[in-house]
């Protein structure tokens, strides 16, 4: 319901906002060019459904669909959801989707299954422009992260007096009965094995180890965050002092607690990729391409970043200043993530979850 | 019977409830006891073998059970109270006290973090006080989630109990302390045991209430799940809806369990009621 009326209401302000500027956005080639796929230019508009998470929604509306929507003549419809519930609204097979967005733990989970079409590469052309890790991040046949975010600590410098430096600081008594960790089941929880494991002084992740550590750890875990939200509260009540959390939610722990601060662990931080697919079955193939090319234009992604709403992976986006704050940039940053292998974390999740509600969600 | 035509007018309210409901639970316990095509309790027998789920259904009924009780603690006098006034004045309380049930789960529990929170409301209050040095745990354990449910449920207790309370015969008191019962004894022996239906109503609604909630336990509790997070965490994350359903054909279980031992109950306090 209130997913429903935010629905409504950013629908609503989107359509007056585009009423008052109406059509000035002509630009050097960077706009969705209507390409030979839609010859349909003054029929009826096609139907690109598009199922995503439903956050910044006005700002996709307004920046990403609606110039798209004019370019093409197409009607894009939204699903919204979180990546459990918009894949399983696939398995089951009852839904007419497109185009999917998901973190890449939950892209392999489709892929694995066969729920996902194979991209033709020729047709999206901006792939030439985006960072090499974010080009195939589930292989050559599938779709490419639009955008990359890392996971990183933030912690409240009025309560964290010594400097974090190293993941293995959430385990300083500076932390005691006041850090948060994310709930695996979550996108960063298989990272959070991986970090334990680093901890416990294993070169290769060592699950034993890891959650040895992690049981170290639980009596001063106030509670796993299913949700960047519960952090973001948490961090605000002054319940916890900190803990894992991705770079680009800092603006809002920055905007509750002025003391606040975000580092990349000296072992490194995590790649929190967000993967674009297209969905097994999708009538408009070329035309979902069409868009995913459009989502890794210039335009768009600098507009995203600018607007703090995506982290680019566009290497031809430049930011400056203020403009970086929250937003994972520059290829120096993106060289240095440790990225998990997706398809290890897929055979292993199941048994990981099982360990970590036996051993530590007591 | 010459009003067999009567029978029809059961049928749109049937074959509702066949479709969205009677099929899906049938569906959804049949699908427990096959596994791989034939017939097993296997999936049962896990459950019940495994230390770690029977944490999990102890600590959602222990919850469950507080809540119950305390909400009978507190709406008992509320509702009695309400039941004496004047028609226009119960309105306003009967208003006031359904209250909570307008705000969504969500703010109500987002309030309650405000306010039991290492730096809320209560720990400040009694660190001002001097009454503690450090604060205490509250959120994030099994007493939040009790207080939260507590707080979402209370009023259906008051209004299944102001129901019954109401209808009460005044000249009953009257005549029980004319005839030489103490208040006390006359409330033991005449209001309580007529007020019974409403309590065993009231008691169901919060009981189930409680076992079923989501929201409330996943955003006040901490580490600990409770069943109903377990059985989201099988269905949505894991998907696994063998398990999933499985937990919630015991979670059926246990509520007409419930229900059956609160109706033998009732009939043991007031055997004619």
């Amino acid at each position: 319901m209130k997913k429903l009326m935010s629905g409504l209401l950013s629908m609503t302000l989107a359509s007056v906002l585009l009423a008052g500027c109406g059509g000035g956005k002509a630009d050097n080639g960077a706009s969705p060019s209507a390409s030979a796929s839609d010859s349909n230019a003054k029929g009826e508009p096609t139907k690109l459904v598009i199922s995503t998470w439903g956050f910044s929604e006005d700002f996709f509306k307004k920046e990403v669909y609606e110039p798209f929507e004019k370019a093409h003549n197409v009607k894009i419809v939204t699903e919204i959801g979180n990546n459990a519930e918009r894949l399983n609204k696939i398995r089951q097979g009852s839904s007419d989707v497109d185009i999917m967005y998901l973190s890449d733990y939950y892209a392999q989970q489709a892929i694995d299954e066969g729920l996902f079409e194979t991209i033709d590469r020729s047709k999206i052309s901006n792939l030439d422009n985006i960072y090499d890790i974010a080009k195939a991040p589930l292989g050559e046949q599938y779709g490419p992260a639009y955008t990359i975010g890392r996971l990183g600590i933030a912690y409240n410098s009025d309560m964290v007096k010594q400097d974090v430096t190293s993941w293995s600081d959430l385990w300083s008594p500076e932390f005691k009965n006041n850090v948060t960790m994310p709930n695996i089941t979550t996108t960063s929880g298989p990272m959070i094995i991986d970090i334990a494991s680093k901890v416990a002084g294993q070169q290769t992740l060592n699950e034993d180890a890891a959650f040895a550590k992690l049981k170290e750890l639980n009596p001063s875990v106030v509670k796993y965050y299913g949700k960047t939200s519960e952090f973001v509260n948490m961090f605000s009540q002054q319940e916890i002092a900190g803990g894992p959390i991705m770079e680009m939610y800092f603006k809002d722990l920055k905007a509750a607690v002025p003391g606040a601060k975000f580092v990349a662990p000296k072992e490194g931080a995590y790649a929190v990729m967000n993967t674009v697919n297209i969905v097994k079955g999708s009538k408009n193939k070329e035309l979902a391409e069409e868009f995913i090319n459009w989502h890794l234009s210039k335009e768009v992604q600098e507009k995203s970043a600018k607007a703090k709403v995506d982290s680019p992976v566009n290497t031809q986006v430049q930011l400056a200043g203020d403009e970086t704050e929250g937003v994972t940039y520059g290829a120096d940053v993106i060289n240095k993530l440790v990225k998990l292998d997706m398809k290890y974390v897929n055979e292993n999740i199941k048994n990981w979850t099982d360990r970590w509600n036996r051993e530590l969600a007591q | 019977m010459k009003k067999t035509y009567l029978y029809w007018l059961l049928l749109p309210g049937l074959l509702f409830l066949a479709v969205f409901m009677i099929i899906p639970i049938v569906l959804t316990i049949g699908s427990t006891l096959f596994k791989e095509g034939s017939f097993t309790f296997a999936g049962y027998l896990q459950f019940f073998k495994d230390p770690y789920f029977l944490k999990i259904l102890l600590t959602t009924l222990e919850v469950s059970v507080a809540s119950t009780l305390l909400s009978v603690l507190l709406g008992f006098p509320v509702a009695y109270y309400i039941s004496q006034k004047a028609p226009r004045r119960k309105g306003v309380l009967l208003a006031l006290a359904i209250f909570p049930l307008l705000t969504s789960p969500v703010v109500r529990s987002f309030s309650w973090m405000v306010i039991l929170g290492r730096k809320g409301l209560i720990n400040n209050a009694l660190i001002w006080l001097g009454i503690v040095d450090k604060p205490l745990e509250i959120l994030y354990t099994p007493v939040a989630m009790m207080i939260g449910m507590l707080h979402l449920f209370l009023p259906m207790m008051i209004i299944s109990l102001v129901g019954v309370l109401e209808n009460i015969d005044s000249d009953l008191i009257t005549a029980a302390q004319s005839l030489g019962a103490s208040r006390v004894k006359a409330f033991r022996k005449v209001v309580f045991p007529l007020a019974m239906p409403g309590l065993i109503i009231g008691g169901i609604l919060v009981f189930v209430g409680s076992l079923t909630a989501y929201t409330t336990p996943a955003l006040l509790g901490g580490k600990q799940r409770v069943i109903s997070t377990f059985l989201y965490q099988n269905a949505m994350t894991l998907n696994d809806w063998f398990s999933a359903s499985v937990i919630a054909t015991i979670m059926i279980a246990i509520t007409f369990v419930v229900v059956g031992l609160m109706n033998k109950l009732s009939n043991k306090l007031n055997p004619k009621g």
